[in-house]
């Protein structure tokens, strides 16, 4: 039974610093949502101010239409996981996922049961009597879970929950834990600076920059079309150019821009000298040529000291873009181009809010 | 151990220094074998070397009803001092923990941790003018327990808040979180976490209070003695092998207590290392 989460125009202040400024935020019932940010950006902020376990300066938060802003964490119904998994170093295993449950004065039958199907959810049915010392990282972080969701909360909270984990484990984890999100079909907000993590795992993205949500969105729309120039080169690599309403502007010429086009490195390639014709295109010296397996990554820089990214496909005859050749890039398709207009941010925070 | 860090880092003059370790050790053990080596004399006054080999003075000791009457007093003192104190110690501690501002946490820690350095002559002339104002207070132990609990709270404050400084800060919110109301987190989080902590306050509080004597010079009933001050008055008539042999024992239990303790606690450091090794190879 999960819920719809609403977060209106949340303030926090910590001592002297405002953390959160204005956060609002919608989500349906069984939304996967990432908070994405630097750190210090606010997000692990804003989930404790979800979870309960830090006040609000003003603003809402609604679960399911009601404001449980004065609700304590025991009486919200979240499952929280915590970066360091939190779990209770004397208890066992099964001791640790019936904590939820013995707190709710479950009789000892239910909490047996549930303990066992919560284990056996995370596929962790074998370890019920293990200590938690005794299990590895990504063990540790499935009792966790299995603990937030022992009482059926109707939230589920992850802050940061890939952090202690090891890289190859970090991508099966994420794969796992959506399988399980999906499975229990529960609202979830994770915490994350890592892009690649918020993109796998998401149905909404929210980014987070000083305090603030800068877009919330789907993954793909948001590198297809960020609101603002921190947006683009925050999620995946952008190469920024000066454009107009048309799209962008010849490279270096100074003319006067309204806006900036987003063009994303494997949206570009390399041209003949036949192909040019009018098309928009950038010239350069290659600095930097490395194959990086699935692909060629080409760094060019233009005369006036401008730095673009391109990457190609693995095939590309490399013999012709040794370093110090010069080079002319263009568009693969001008429509995959994307103009961020300063007067349209404001027209979408309009409509967001 | 020929090639120790210690060895390395304290370079040539590790001589010179571990000799002045030898001598002060010495200057701490020598006086304390001389007492032992006095209690089995054979003759009825003190005197070294030993005259002699017999256990006359603790056959004394421990048939004489003022030594043994002392030393229950003693017990009992100790005995609930030490549960008042772990009580107390222990509540601040958990109390140090839920402030949230830092000023105050820095307040409470100074103002629990303060009584060590206040010195027990000032305490004790204190609390006799209080038992002068109360009659419910004179003529029983009851204000000389309580003040012998306050003098040992630092300690078991200390202990305790250690064994929850090296608690996973998060512990808390997550058993909140998951439902669990405050009776509840100490019960079943804190508690549990810091048992061990609290039985070395515990050892640690009782030995202060048994051996405690000022207090008791202020605060005793007409006619009731501590094992302390019956030892400090057995003192001032005649240095007697009994008191020789009264200090020996009381160092014995004293050792027994804490190295007790100390081979209790390494078994489960043990214990909690083979865990994590087996943990390790799993």
């Amino acid at each position: 039974m999960s819920i719809a989460l609403s977060i209106k125009d949340v303030h926090v202040t910590l001592g002297q610093f405002e953390v959160l400024r204005g956060v609002s935020l919608d989500a349906e019932p069984g939304t996967f949502v990432t908070l994405l940010g630097a750190s210090g950006s606010g997000k692990t902020t804003l989930l404790n101010v979800i979870a309960g376990l830090q006040q609000l300066d003003s603003g809402h938060v609604l679960f399911d239409g009601a404001n449980v802003e004065r609700r304590p964490p025991r009486k919200r119904r979240v499952g929280v996981v915590f970066q360091s998994y939190a779990l209770f170093p004397h208890m066992s295993v099964g001791e640790n996922v019936a904590f939820p449950l013995r707190a709710a004065r479950r009789p000892a039958a239910e909490r047996r049961r549930v303990v066992q199907e919560m284990l056996d959810l995370v596929d962790l049915g074998g370890m019920i009597d293990r200590a938690p010392a005794s299990l590895s990282g990504g063990q540790r972080q499935r009792v966790a879970l299995a603990r937030a969701l022992a009482s059926d909360p109707a939230i589920l909270l992850l802050d940061e929950p890939m952090a202690a984990l090891d890289k190859q484990l970090r991508e099966r984890m994420q794969v796992e834990i959506k399988r399980i999100q999906q499975q229990v079909g529960i609202t979830t907000v994770a915490v994350t600076h890592d892009q690649a993590e918020a993109m796998t795992m998401s149905d909404l993205v929210a980014i987070m920059h000083e305090g603030q949500l800068v877009q919330v969105d789907s993954p793909e729309n948001l590198y297809r079309r960020p609101v603002d120039e921190y947006v683009a080169s925050f999620l995946g690599e952008a190469n920024l150019f000066p454009a107009d309403r048309h799209g962008p502007l010849p490279v270096d010429s100074g003319a006067p821009a309204t806006g900036t086009a987003v063009v994303r490195p494997e949206d570009l390639v390399v041209l003949d000298a036949g192909q040019l014709g009018d098309r928009w295109h950038v010239r350069g010296v290659v600095r930097l040529l490395s194959f990086q397996g699935s692909r060629f990554r080409l760094e060019v820089t233009t005369p006036a000291g401008r730095s673009v990214v391109c990457s190609l496909p693995p095939h590309t005859d490399a013999g012709a873009l040794l370093p110090g050749s010069e080079v002319t890039l263009g568009c693969a398709d001008p429509d995959r181009v994307h103009v961020i207009h300063p007067a349209a941010v404001g027209e979408q925070l309009k409509l967001a809010a | 151990m020929t090639d120790s860090p210690l060895r390395r880092s304290l370079g040539w003059y590790r001589l010179p220094i571990l000799v002045v370790a030898l001598v002060t050790s010495l200057l701490f053990y020598v006086p304390f074998l001389v007492v032992v080596a006095t209690s089995w004399t054979e003759t009825s006054y003190i005197i070294f070397p030993p005259d002699g080999f017999s256990l006359q003075s603790y056959s004394g000791v421990l048939n004489d009803w003022e030594w043994m009457d002392a030393f229950k007093v003693s017990l009992r003192v100790a005995g609930l001092g030490t549960v008042i104190s772990v009580a107390l110690g222990t509540l601040g501690a958990l109390a140090l923990t839920r402030l949230r501002s830092r000023t105050a946490r820095s307040w409470v820690r100074t103002l629990f941790i303060v009584p060590m350095a206040i010195p027990p002559v000032a305490y004790a002339v204190g609390l006799y003018s209080v038992s002068l104002r109360a009659e419910a207070l004179q003529d029983n132990l009851a204000l000389l327990v309580l003040g012998e609990a306050l003098l040992a709270v630092p300690y078991v404050f200390v202990m305790v808040s250690s064994g929850l400084s090296q608690a996973d800060p998060a512990l808390r919110p997550v058993a909140s979180t998951l439902g669990a109301a405050w009776p509840m987190v100490i019960w079943r989080v804190d508690l549990p976490m810091i048992v061990g902590h609290m039985l070395a306050g515990a050892v640690f509080a009782f030995a202060v209070i048994f051996d405690e004597v000022v207090l008791s010079v202020f605060l005793t009933p007409i006619g009731v003695k501590t094992l302390p001050l019956q030892m400090l008055t057995a003192s001032q008539e005649e240095l007697s092998p009994q008191l020789t042999a009264a200090s020996t024992l009381v160092s014995m239990l004293a050792v027994a207590l804490l190295g007790g303790y100390s081979l209790f606690s390494n078994r489960r450091a043990a214990r909690a290392r083979r865990l994590s090794r087996k943990a390790a190879t799993a």
